[in-house]
Parts: structure tokens; sequence; C-alpha cells
């Protein structure tokens, strides 16, 4: 999932003041199992800005609602007429979700809420943590199942470097050396010969590092 | 949210205690109001269904009670001790009766004052029929006055009942014998429209053995009962013998303690196992020393000069069962012996008498109880009359009598008014509820509250109550231990996202998720606290016990009502903290400026609810939690902390200060401990009224 985490509600105050009638948007995918920016958020986050504008006697309606995927052209459609009714819209959502907001809203204020994090995994209810850079060019079957462009600090792809230290990144002990995890994850498969192939270098283009990315699949678009 | 579509599929239609009550009583009802110190509202939820709730919270047989699913995790809820809590505890309201339906023009006989008469009688005038109850008697009420001891169930309790019903201007002939001065041909004739026979079994069954005709000393037991009830007190045996094991006969040997009699033994042919009398008599009876002879059949009775000087006895065996299930009783030769007693009690069964209504009145050959052809109405062999209670199916229970009554009532209404239509609630299937192992280890068990009982030394004086009501905190702390059957959460599978907080929150890890993200909730297994309703991120789920919208709507209200003109603090008080309706009107009237809201658990407080509190002008919002050994979740309690504590931080961003909300502890007993509270007025009226108030 896109783990989201939603901002401070000082920067948020800030943002939204002096924006006239306000909707509060959650979004129900991502930003709702982050626990950040679903429906509940959403109306929590309402009352409290309400609560803030009643405080410094400021004027503005502020509701919440909440759409299935702000990603999504066609639930975005739906919201049209209800949108048209505010000046602002502050969005829950990843940032895919607030710009396809602003883009079918481009008369509108869009505010983003939530600040997007990474593509990730759920550890315990509450702890998420990143496993995946989006690069374009999945690797992870020579790695064991572990991705080094993820979760190397340094992006390496031919070993650890020297600064791991039992086991832990030279950054932090809080976080694995991933290059250690691939070690023991290909000897447990008996398959470390594997890293005997040296990665080339890397065209990272597929990650976006040569201009925004886009996917077209031919046999599917009408 | 659409309700049927989300209803769990395999939920049964009524909740185990409903199911297994006769006339239907959803207990739950009543004893979440009691939970909620609402005992006027508690009362009147009672009495809309059931016309003699006194009655029924001393001697009813509770048959909910063996199905509560309480039951599974500890003991049962004393659903009948809190039908008589409701009663008998503090009201501050008289009860407003629901009015007649305007009158009918048909007017209905009923035969016999006792509980099957007395709620026929009662909803027929509620219908609108006028109604005449004819009693040979000349008291009303049936075995509830004449038969059941006035230690288990005073008159004065009867009489008010009584008295309630007949309010609804129901007429009154004692002393009147239907079938000897007037047939029911009469009946007909003189413009009744429909009769209803509920005479009950008042007639005592023979021993049939030798020296029960000739011998004095040896008495009936309904009659022996009827002579106490009359005021009169009947000469006892020194020693005295009981034959039977229905709650009858140990009225009898408890009453004849009370008379005077050193030694009483009962006699029974069975076992303690198949004894029908209710384990609370038979538990008492023991108490004051009373003996049961089981598996003892009496063979005959022994005299000396004409009065009674012992009981043969033979020992039995139980042998297969008979046609009614129960085990046969078969005479163990040579096992006789003789107890020394000098007098002996008739107690093996009753029978009505049926011979007087002529010969057109079918009646069956077990026991001459008259038949009811068609068990749905009630309806008799003879057109128009009906006939329910112990006269049809035999000495059974006086809430079996009442729903008999009510049936009797509803079918009577439909022949006079030539309808079929029957828009009355269809008795649900009393399926096992079982509750999941894992949740059964993980259900906090709490002890079951238990009434006051008069000490055995006390008792045996006079016939005085032996059983009084629960205290308030003790009914209140029993009602508190109800696990909320079918009130708990419910998924709508369309809103679902299948994040999984619900299955990460329940402290009974009760949600499931199957591999495609589908979550289910046992509505067995669930006992409705309310955190996954709560933490559900995109409101999927719907908690029926006391929902966040609910809570929303009394905080509004609450707040609403306030005339305070100083600063409005909001309390949230946790319904289980040991508190009476007394200290709640204590706070209201010592601190005017506190706004309470009783919730089931402050796990139902959110953020967003202590938000709305400032933004409906509170200057200030606490959390009140009841003790630790009575919450049923304790581990909630930290999650709750920093939910405060996460909405003290927002109020402070918000402008409005510091220190507007604290959770505090209540103290063992009572709502509030003084000090504390004054020290959150003084800190709030330092901090400065809220700035939110128009």
């Amino acid at each position: 999932m896109i783990t989201v985490e939603q901002k401070e509600l000082e920067k948020i105050l800030e943002m939204t003041k002096g924006r006239g009638r306000l909707l509060v948007l959650g979004c129900e995918t991502c930003a709702a199992m982050s626990l950040a920016g679903g429906k509940k958020q959403a109306e929590e986050l309402a009352v409290a800005i309400r609560v803030g504008r009643k405080q410094s006697k400021e004027e503005g309606e502020v509701v919440a609602d909440a759409i299935a995927r702000q990603c999504e052209p066609e639930f975005v459609a739906l919201i049209e007429k209800e949108v048209a009714s505010f000046d602002t819209v502050l969005s829950l959502a990843c940032g895919a979700g607030v710009q396809l907001i602003a883009e079918r809203f481009p008369d509108k204020v869009v505010i983003p809420g939530c600040n997007t994090s990474f593509l990730g995994v759920t550890e315990k209810l509450g702890v998420w943590s990143e496993r995946c850079a989006g690069c374009g060019n999945c690797i992870l079957d020579k790695t064991g199942g572990l991705c080094p462009i993820a979760r190397c600090a340094k992006q390496l792809f031919n070993g650890p470097c020297g600064g791991s230290t039992n086991g832990k990144c030279e950054i932090s002990k809080d976080v694995d050396c991933v290059w250690q995890l691939i070690i023991d994850r290909l000897t447990r498969l008996d398959r470390l010969e594997a890293l005997e192939e040296i990665f080339p270098v890397k065209d990272w283009s597929p990650a976006g590092h040569g201009g925004p990315r886009r996917v077209v699949r031919e046999d599917l678009e009408p | 949210m659409n309700a049927e579509r989300t209803s769990h599929p395999e939920e049964p239609a009524y909740p185990p205690c409903k199911s297994a009550c006769p006339i239907l009583t959803d207990a739950r009802e009543y004893i979440q109001l009691i939970a909620e110190r609402k005992y006027d509202e508690a009362y009147a939820a009672i009495r809309r269904q059931n016309p003699l709730p006194g009655v029924c919270g001393r001697i009813c047989t509770h048959p909910c009670e063996a199905v509560c699913k309480r039951g599974q995790v500890g003991e049962p809820i004393a659903i009948a001790a809190l039908k008589r809590f409701s009663c008998d505890g503090p009201r501050r309201q008289p009860y407003q009766a629901i009015l007649p339906e305007a009158p009918t023009g048909h007017a209905v006989a009923v035969i016999g004052s006792g509980p099957a008469g007395l709620s026929a009688a009662h909803d027929l005038a509620l219908l609108g029929h006028h109604v005449t109850i004819f009693e040979t008697l000349p008291v009303l009420g049936g075995m509830l006055r004449v038969g059941v001891p006035e230690y288990r169930l005073p008159k004065d309790v009867v009489e008010q009942e009584i008295q309630t019903i007949l309010d609804l201007g129901i007429e009154v002939k004692t002393g009147v014998r239907i079938g000897e001065e007037i047939t029911l041909a009469d009946l007909f004739e003189k413009g009744y429209g429909a009769v209803f026979l509920a005479v009950g079994a008042h007639k005592d069954r023979k021993l049939g053995i030798p020296g029960e005709e000739a011998l004095e000393g040896v008495v009936a037991a309904v009659s022996f009962l009827r002579g106490i009830s009359e005021g009169k007190a009947p000469e006892v045996g020194r020693r005295v013998a009981v034959i039977g094991g229905g709650n009858t006969a140990v009225d009898s040997a408890r009453s004849a303690l009370r008379l005077g009699s050193e030694a009483v033994t009962m006699v029974y042919r069975r076992s303690k196992e198949e004894m029908p009398a209710a384990r609370e008599e038979i538990e008492e009876a023991i108490e004051e020393g009373i003996e049961i002879a089981y598996l003892t059949s009496p063979v005959e009775i022994l005299g000396t000069h004409g009065r009674v000087s012992g009981l043969k006895c033979i020992e039995t065996a139980l042998g297969d069962a008979d046609a009614g299930g129960r085990r046969s009783p078969k005479p163990v030769p040579g096992s006789e012996f003789v107890l020394d007693v000098n007098m002996v009690i008739a107690a093996i069964g009753q029978a009505p008498e049926s011979s007087c209504f002529g010969d057109d009145l079918e009646v069956s050959a077990q026991g001459n109880r008259i038949v009811a052809k068609d068990p749905e109405t009630l309806a008799t062999s003879i057109p128009g009359v009906f006939a329910g209670g112990d006269a049809v199916t035999g000495p059974a229970t006086a809430i079996k009598a009442i729903a008999a009554g009510q049936r009797a009532a509803r079918a009577i209404d439909l022949y006079l008014k030539r309808t079929s239509e029957d828009a009355s609630e269809s008795a649900g299937d009393v399926r096992p509820q079982e509750i999941s192992g894992p949740v059964m280890e993980k259900t906090r068990r709490f002890a079951r509250s238990r009434p006051p009982r008069v000490p055995v030394r006390d008792r045996l004086r006079d016939f005085g109550e032996v059983v009084s009501v629960l205290s308030e905190d003790l009914a209140t702390q029993e009602a508190l231990r109800c696990l909320h059957c079918h009130l708990g959460a419910r998924v709508d599978q369309e809103a679902c996202v299948s994040c999984l907080t619900c299955v990460r929150i329940c402290p009974l890890q009760i949600p499931k998720a199957n591999k495609m993200g589908e979550i289910t909730i046992d509505p067995v297994d669930c006992q409705a606290c309310g955190m996954c309703a709560m933490e559900c991120p995109v409101r999927a789920i719907d908690i029926r016990l006391h929902s966040g919208v609910e809570i929303l709507a009394q905080l509004e209200e609450a707040i609403g009502q306030s005339r305070f003109a100083g600063p409005l603090i909001v309390g949230f008080f946790d319904l289980h903290g040991t508190f009476g309706v007394e200290d709640l009107e204590n706070l209201r009237e010592n601190y005017p400026g506190i706004v309470p809201v009783t919730v089931f658990g402050l796990r139902r407080i959110d953020t967003t609810h202590m938000l709305r509190a400032f933004e409906f002008g509170a200057a200030g919002v606490f959390l009140a939690a009841c003790p630790d050994d009575r919450d049923p979740f304790p581990e909630t309690r930290d999650r709750i902390k920093r939910r405060v504590a996460h909405t003290a931080v927002l109020t402070e961003l918000l402008g409005l200060g510091k220190g507007r909300v604290e959770i505090l502890e209540m103290p063992d007993k009572g709502l509030i401990d003084e000090k504390a509270i004054d020290e959150l007025i003084q800190k709030i009226k330092e901090i400065g009224p809220s700035p939110l108030r128009v």
C-alpha cells in the first residue's frame, strides 16, 4: 500500500486559514488503511477545524466526506456537484489523489492534508515500513525477495558497503542492512552463488529519473 | 446502512433470553435500562408486556436464565431478580399505564382469576372489550393468592398488581362457580361473545394408598395451603411427611415448618436430578432443615387410634423412561421401612375441576384436563369457548399461564372481530448460541449478585418474605454483566476496505478476515464493546449497543438542556462505576456546571466526541473511568488514555488553551471524587470560559 501520514494540525490550520467553505475529503483506500485519511479521520479533522475557526471567529462552513479512491476519474466525477459548492478542498489522499482532484477542479483551491511516504507493508497495527521504490525494473528474483533499492541507504547493487555492522545499516541501528538480509536469505535458499552475477549499471529511466512515467496497455485501452 | 443487508447471515432472530420466555420478554431491554440507571423506563418496558411483573420477579422459574449466554462465561444474569428490582427499586415516577382502545361492544367472560385469567382479562380490556372475571373463591389471584405461600409471594404484592389490572375497568364477580349456578350456555345468553376457561388445577390427586381416607392427620396440599392463605393456622404434626417433589410439595413442607412442625421430610420417588421443584426452592428448603428422601415411594399410612402414626415407604430404583420421557421408579423388593411421622401431606399433583362444564366440553383422560383443540388459538370443542393455563396443561408455571392468557386474548379478539389476521410475534427457535472457546477464555468474569435473604433462624418464625430485593449497587452491577446478545458489531461489506483494523483492535479477537478481505464478526461471540466501530477508518461498522451517533445525540441534548450561565464542563461517566441514580441527581444539583453523559464504557468516546463537546460550547471535557475491577475490557484503558492525550494536544493547537481535557478516576463507590472535580472546575475557570460559547 501507499502509506500516508496526516500533516501536523498547525500546518493544516495555516493552509486552510481564510479559505472559505471547506470540504475535507477523505480517501477510502490507502489513506484510510494508513489510518490517516479515511472518513473517520476526515470527520475528526473537520470538527477540529470548525472548533479552530469558531475560536478565531473565522467564517466558512467545514464539511467532511470521502470517496473510494481519489486517483480514479469516475469516483472524482461523482462528487463534481458537491465540490462546486465549496471554495477549497482539503484532500487527505496520497499525492496522486490530490493531483487528480486539482486537475478535475482547476478553479478550486486544493490543499494536501497528508504527506505521502512510501510503498510499504504493515508490520502491526500503526506501524508500516518501506519496501518498494517503484524503480520500474524489479530484481527481487536475484536478491531473494529483498529490495536493495528501497531498503539500502546507498541503493547499492552488489553487496554491502563497509558500514554494515552486525547486520545493521550505518545510518541507524534500527535499520537492518538489507544486504545482510539478502545474503542470509540466499544462503538459506542455498543460492548464494547468485550474487556472483554482477549487476550492470542501472538504467534509471524506468525509475522516473528520466521524467514522469506512464504505463500504456495497448491490449486494454479503448 | 441497510440493516437487512448487513445482518450476519447466521444471526438468530431473537437473543436466547427472549426465545426461552413463554411471553417472549426481551430481557436485554430492561437490563440495559437498569444499567443506565433508568428504573422508571425499565419498569415500563416490563409492564408493557407483562401484567404481573412483581409476581414474576419473585416466583418465575426464569427459563431465560437457563439459556442466558453469560452462563457460558460465569453464572447467568439474575434476570428474575432484576425484574423484581425494576418493580421494587428506586423509581421516581408512577407508571403511566397504557389506555384501552375504544369499546368494541363485545363482552368476554373470564372464568378464573389466576395468572391466565388475569392476563387474558388485562389484554382483552386493553383491546376495548368489556371483561367480567368470574371467580369461585372470595379472593382473586388463583394459586398466586391461595397456593404460593407468603414467604415467597406476599399477599399485598398480588393484590396490588391485580388492582392495577382491574383499574382498566374489568368487572369482577367473586363467590360464583360457573358450571353450577350459571352454565356456559347461560353466559352466551347473557350476551357474552366468548368465554375463557382459566380455572387452574386445584383438585388434589389422591395417593391411592391404604390409610389415606380413614386416618386423621392426612391432608391434601392444595387445601392445606389454601387454609394457610385464608389466615387459618392449620394444625400440623410434630413430625411431618410431605409426599411429592414439585413446588407444591416444597411449599407445603416449608409452610409446615413455619406452623410449628419440628421435623419435615419430603418423600420423592425419583432422584434429585429429576425433582421438578425450582432449584432455589429446594436449596432454601434444605437450608431450613427439611430432609428429602429421594427414590422413596409411600406404600401405606399407618395409624393408631385413628390418627397417623407412621408412613410405610419403599425404596425405588429408576428404570426405563416412560411415555413422558421420565425414568420410571420401580420399587426395590424387601426395602420397606417406616418413617416416624404423625402427619402426611399429599402433594403429588393437581387436576382441574372440569366436569362442571357439561359434556360438550372435551376433556382429556389425563387428569380431566380441558382440551384446547387448537394450540394456537386455545379454542376448545365448544365454539366461542377458549381455555388455557393449568386447566389445560396440568400444573405448570405462572409465566406459562400468563402466556396462555395473552394468546387466548389475541385469539378471542380475532374471533369476536371475525378476522384471522394475527400480527403477533411468533416464537423463535431456541438454537444453542455457543461462545467460541478462545473468546470464552478472554471474557472477564464478574460475580453474580445475590439478593439478601433472611437468615434461616429468623425465617421460620412467620411467613415473612425470605428473599428481598437487590440493592441498587448490586442490581446495576448485575445488569452490567449482560453480554448484550445481538447488539454487537456488523460490517457493511460494501463500505469495508479490508484494512484489518477491526481484526487487530478487538480485545476478544473476534473479527476474522478471509483471504479476499471479507470480514466476518460472529454475532454470538461479539459483546458489543464498540472498539472496532470506533476505530474503523471508513465507518463501515455499525454497533447496535450505544453507537457513536447515539452518544452524539445524548451529548447535544445534555448540553442543550443546561441552563448554567458559567463554564460548562462535559463529563463522560462510565456506567460500570458503582453509583446510583441519587448520585447523578446530587451531581446535577451540586455541580450545575457539569454536564454528565453516561456511557457503556469510555471506549465508546472518540476524539470526535470530545471535540464536538467543545464545538457545542463546553469549556472543558473529562472522562471518568470506572474502577479497574469493574471494567469488562481493562486492556482498552491504555488506548483511552492515549485518545484523551491526543485530544488535549489538539485542543491546545486549536487555540483553546492547555488543560481543558482530562481523564479522572471514579472512586470505588460513588460518581466523583469531589476534590478532583473541584480542582478541575477551578483549573477550567483559570483557563477561562469557552471562546466558542455563544
